[in-house]
């Protein structure tokens, strides 16, 4: 991804003197690498589809149809149906809702608190860091699977009294299970950001030593705006590419946690739940196990080459030199 | 079900003993083989990927496992072929799916069929059961007189029964089991296939009578057995043939362990338990199998054909079939759901469906609001289109269940029907106050883990919400954790299945009396209770059947469960296997089974 250098070099002369601000010269560099681009407009279609489409146009993801089982892709279930009949596409985009929304929305909890622990650590060092770090490893220590059974059983009634609300407010009807989704991004986000912490406080160290922070102390700047200004955006690079890397982890352990009967429950579907069914049939009915992990490769891969076209615009010093 | 669920899933890594035999991977299409190729090269290409090829590993895991039978390798698969060696007869083992890994062998500590199997090869009551149509013939009893009144039973033992240690089975041991069997604080499952029908069995079972000498069993000499019954009971010697809650227990080797009333279960590891049954145990290798070799004691011995049979543990049916496709199993227990076609069309051979008393069906906690109405209950039960789950998920020719007891079971046929029409189940619904289901709590529907039971409970709670507007919602647990909450009853609606243990309909009635260990409902039915003691004393059979009627009758008004469908036993065997029956039992007697060579 880094390879296309030699086109830097020859980016017109006046673009330096128009004084081109760091994140336009991101986007300008973002916009030159086609492999990000391609997985950025993927994510955004896919997103579209998912979100915007799906509850537009496709049939009812629970609708079922018993005496027709499952059918390969034809001109009214454009690709094919599951055992009971019930429309592929509309259920592959449906999982997407909810796949994509645990991807992308538990990444974010652990993207904001690993940011957050890991510079106030960094930044502190000394005692604070080895207090912070220490609780941070004791927590990484938990098996992951019982801190989630924990949280399920503790939460089992609150969970579904928001369910009842919610399903309650108009619009909101098929929400059903939004309890559990939630406390899936909770507990997902809090495993995630501990991974995230240890990085961003390593980088964190490292900047903090350099002459431009020592400038921007000697100027007066409080630890908020250095921190915020002039730190974190040199370890965005790092951070973008961890925080790529974990939605698609993220929405591996989705489906982990469906698998155990404490991700989404049936008739719900998500990508996870929809390629484990469909590895069951894959003999009789390939349609279901390809689609959906064709779909979940893709939104891999996207996410993927995004991440990394991402890491090289915003790395500033390999922009520079 | 793919995912194997071994308790490493999330970090397992596969190992060179996992990888998929040259066997197994023949058998992968070439449409899923390229499929798989496509998602490795880019997830292990590149070390940028190292996140990636961690997801992913999870799905190939499980992927793979399903080639590699969930991992297990099967030491069996080494032995001679008769290609190789022509001389050498191969030796007869007949390697059997068994479902979930057994919880224990203890024939009176056992409920679950895939236990009774083992137990079967193992140890042998008063009478075994006919091949064919398992009625009656003689066991550890060569002989046996029934008093004209058919209250007195006596068993006249042979004289060349052993046990596996070679001490002679006298009726003095039977005494000694049953005694066990009915010990309040050994508390067994099954206590009551003895203490319904034995006189003071019941007695002593509560605790109310200390002397077991008052109970009806009796062993005048070392080779004869007396029972005294509290009525004819004209299928006791089904009872006594099919099921192990009459087996003979050694309990000078129990004693030898522990307390003959603990349920320790250490006389039964290998090398420690001795039985009298047609084969030995000879390993038990715990989520593997359970190898058991011909007893050369055995009084029929001459007769056993089979030099050993392996029970292995494979609880996942794709896994299972995956197994026997490939040769390492010679009969399967189940068949997965999405194979049923495949079978049906092209493995015409070794694809079996059978007869099995057996009903599929819904249990209601009936403390549990809105189950507590029996209006909502039958409302539930009536708005099921039974017809299409057989015909189009389970697929295997089922009988749709509109009563409890299995229609045909020894002459017996339920008269009682859930009838009425979709705009009953409204009216039913309206009338306990949920019109059009506005206001019904949403009911929570169990089941265990498994592809089979999650097709119907979808299928079911979309109908159920279409139909009545009753929103269910569903959860899993694995079948371990699943039994404990039926036993404790922390549930509201549960998936569940009951195989008659022996022929007669007094088997599917019986358990929803109010002090049956098997009841679990929580259903609570005076006049249920007084039907099925009269219908314990009634003297006829038409008498006795007139009773089961009303007791069905009941059942259907109540519904405290709901019937779904009557099983058939779908499976797979080898045509290899030779002298195994269907039988309505799923019973095989192994001391005639053989495999053609």
């Amino acid at each position: 991804m880094s390879d296309n250098q030699p086109s830097r070099s020859n980016s017109p002369p006046g673009a330096v003197a128009a004084g081109l601000s760091p994140w336009q010269d991101a986007w300008r560099r973002l916009c030159r690498n086609r492999l990000a681009l391609f997985g950025g407009i993927t994510l955004l279609a896919l997103v579209l589809l998912c979100y915007v489409l799906g509850p537009l146009f496709a049939p009812s993801w629970r609708e079922q149809s018993l005496s027709l089982g499952s059918t390969p892709p034809s001109a009214a279930h454009w690709l094919g149906t599951d055992p009971l009949g019930r429309d592929l596409l509309a259920r592959l985009l449906y999982g997407g809702r909810i796949s994509l929304l645990v991807g992308f929305v538990a990444s974010f909890v652990a993207l904001v608190i690993g940011v957050t622990y890991g510079a106030v650590a960094g930044w502190r060092g000394g005692r604070t860091d080895t207090l912070m770090m220490r609780a941070a490893d004791i927590l990484n220590a938990l098996p992951f699977t019982i801190i989630v059974i924990l949280l399920l059983v503790f939460l089992k009634v609150p969970m579904q009294h928001f369910d009842a609300w919610l399903t309650g407010l108009p619009g909101f009807g098929s929400w059903q299970g939004a309890g559990k989704v939630l406390v899936m991004f909770a507990a997902i986000g809090a495993v995630e950001w501990l991974t995230m912490a240890r990085i961003v406080r390593g980088h964190v160290m490292a900047i903090k030593k350099m002459e431009y922070i020592e400038a921007a102390r000697a100027l007066g700047y409080g630890p908020g705006r250095i921190l915020f200004r002039h730190v974190l955006p040199n370890a965005l690079g790092p951070i973008v590419v961890y925080a790529t890397l974990t939605v698609p982890a993220v929405m591996m352990l989705e489906a982990f946690l469906s698998f155990l009967g404490l991700g989404v429950d049936a008739p719900m579907s998500s990508w996870g739940t929809l390629i484990k069914d469909g590895a069951e049939h894959m003999e009789e009915c390939w349609w279901l196990l390809v689609f959906p992990g064709g779909i979940f490769s893709l939104t891999l891969f996207s996410l993927n080459f995004f991440g990394d076209g991402l890491r090289d615009a915003l790395d500033v010093r390999a922009a520079k030199d | 079900m793919v995912w194997c669920p071994s308790g490493h899933f999330k970090t397992h890594r596969l190992q060179p003993s996992e990888w998929p035999d040259k066997r197994a991977t023949k058998t992968v299409p070439q449409s899923f083989a390229r499929e798989r190729a496509a998602l490795a090269v880019p997830a292990f290409g590149c070390l940028r990927f190292a996140m990636f090829s961690r997801a992913f590993s999870v799905l190939f895991t499980a992927a793979l496992l399903t080639f590699t039978g969930c991992g297990k390798k099967d030491a069996s698969a080494t032995f001679p072929t008769p290609a190789g060696t022509a001389a050498a007869p191969r030796p007869q083992i007949l390697r059997l799916g068994n479902g979930a890994e057994p919880k224990g062998i203890d024939p009176q500590d056992i409920s679950g069929v895939t236990e009774g199997k083992i137990v079967m090869a193992l140890f042998e009551g008063l009478l075994t059961p006919d091949p064919h149509d398992l009625h009656p013939l003689p066991g550890v009893a060569e002989a046996w007189e029934i008093s004209p009144d058919g209250l007195t039973y006596t068993f006249h033992l042979r004289a060349n029964a052993k046990w596996a240690d070679g001490e002679p089975v006298t009726a003095q041991d039977f005494v000694e089991s049953y005694r066990r069997m009915l010990s309040p604080k050994f508390a067994s499952e099954y206590a009551y296939l003895l203490y319904n029908f034995v006189v003071g069995a019941k007695d002593y079972y509560d605790g109310r009578l200390a002397d077991f000498s008052k109970v009806g069993f009796a062993a005048p000499d070392a080779r004869t057995l007396r029972v005294t019954l509290l009525n004819s009971t004209p299928y006791l010697l089904n009872i006594i043939a099919c099921h192990q809650a009459w087996d003979v227990v050694p309990l000078k080797v129990i004693e030898r362990f522990g307390p003959p009333d603990s349920k320790n279960g250490a006389w039964t590891k290998p090398g420690n338990i001795v039985g009298n049954g047609p084969f030995i145990l000879k390993e038990w290798l715990p989520k593997q199998k359970i190898t058991v070799v011909r007893n050369p004691l055995y009084w029929d011995a001459a007769n056993v054909k089979l030099d050993a049979i392996e029970f292995h543990a494979i609880d996942d049916a794709t896994a299972e079939e995956q197994a026997f496709r490939t040769g390492r199993l010679d009969a399967t227990d189940t068949m997965p759901l999405s194979k049923i076609d495949t079978y049906r069309r092209d493995h015409a051979d070794t694809f079996r469906i059978e007869p099995y008393l057996g009903i599929y069906f819904y249990r209601c906690n009936v403390t549990k609001p809105p189950l507590t109405d029996k209006r909502v209950r039958r409302a539930l039960a009536l708005a099921i289109d039974r017809e299409s789950i057989v015909k189009n998920i389970t697929k295997g020719e089922q009988l749709p269940a509109y009563a409890v007891s299995y229609p045909g079971t020894a002459g017996y046929t339920p008269i009682a029907r859930l009838s009425g029409d979709l705009a009953e189940a409204k009216r039913l619904l309206a009338e306990a106050g949920y019109p059009e289901g506005k206001g019904c709590p949403p009911i929570e529907l169990l089941y265990n883990t498994s592809e089979a039971h999650k097709a119907i409970a979808e299928a079911i709670q979309q109908m159920w919400r279409e139909k009545l507007g009753v929103e269910v919602r569903l959860t899993n647990q694995e079948w371990a954790a699943y039994q404990d909450t039926q036993h404790t009853h922390n549930y509201q609606m549960m998936r569940a299945g009951w195989i008659a243990d022996y022929e007669d309909p007094h088997v599917f009635l019986e358990i929803w009396s109010s002090d049956n260990g098997n009841n679990d409902t929580l259903w609570v039915n005076a006049d249920y209770d007084r039907l099925l003691q009269s219908a314990l004393a009634a003297k006829t059979q038409d008498e006795r059947y007139g009773i089961y009627q009303k007791m069905d009758a009941i059942l259907v008004d109540e519904c405290p469960v709901i019937p779904i469908y009557y099983y058939t036993h779908v499976h797979a065997i080898s045509p290899k296997v030779k002298g195994w029956f269907p039988t309505r039992l799923d019973l095989h007697p192994y001391k005639y089974v053989w495999l053609e060579p």
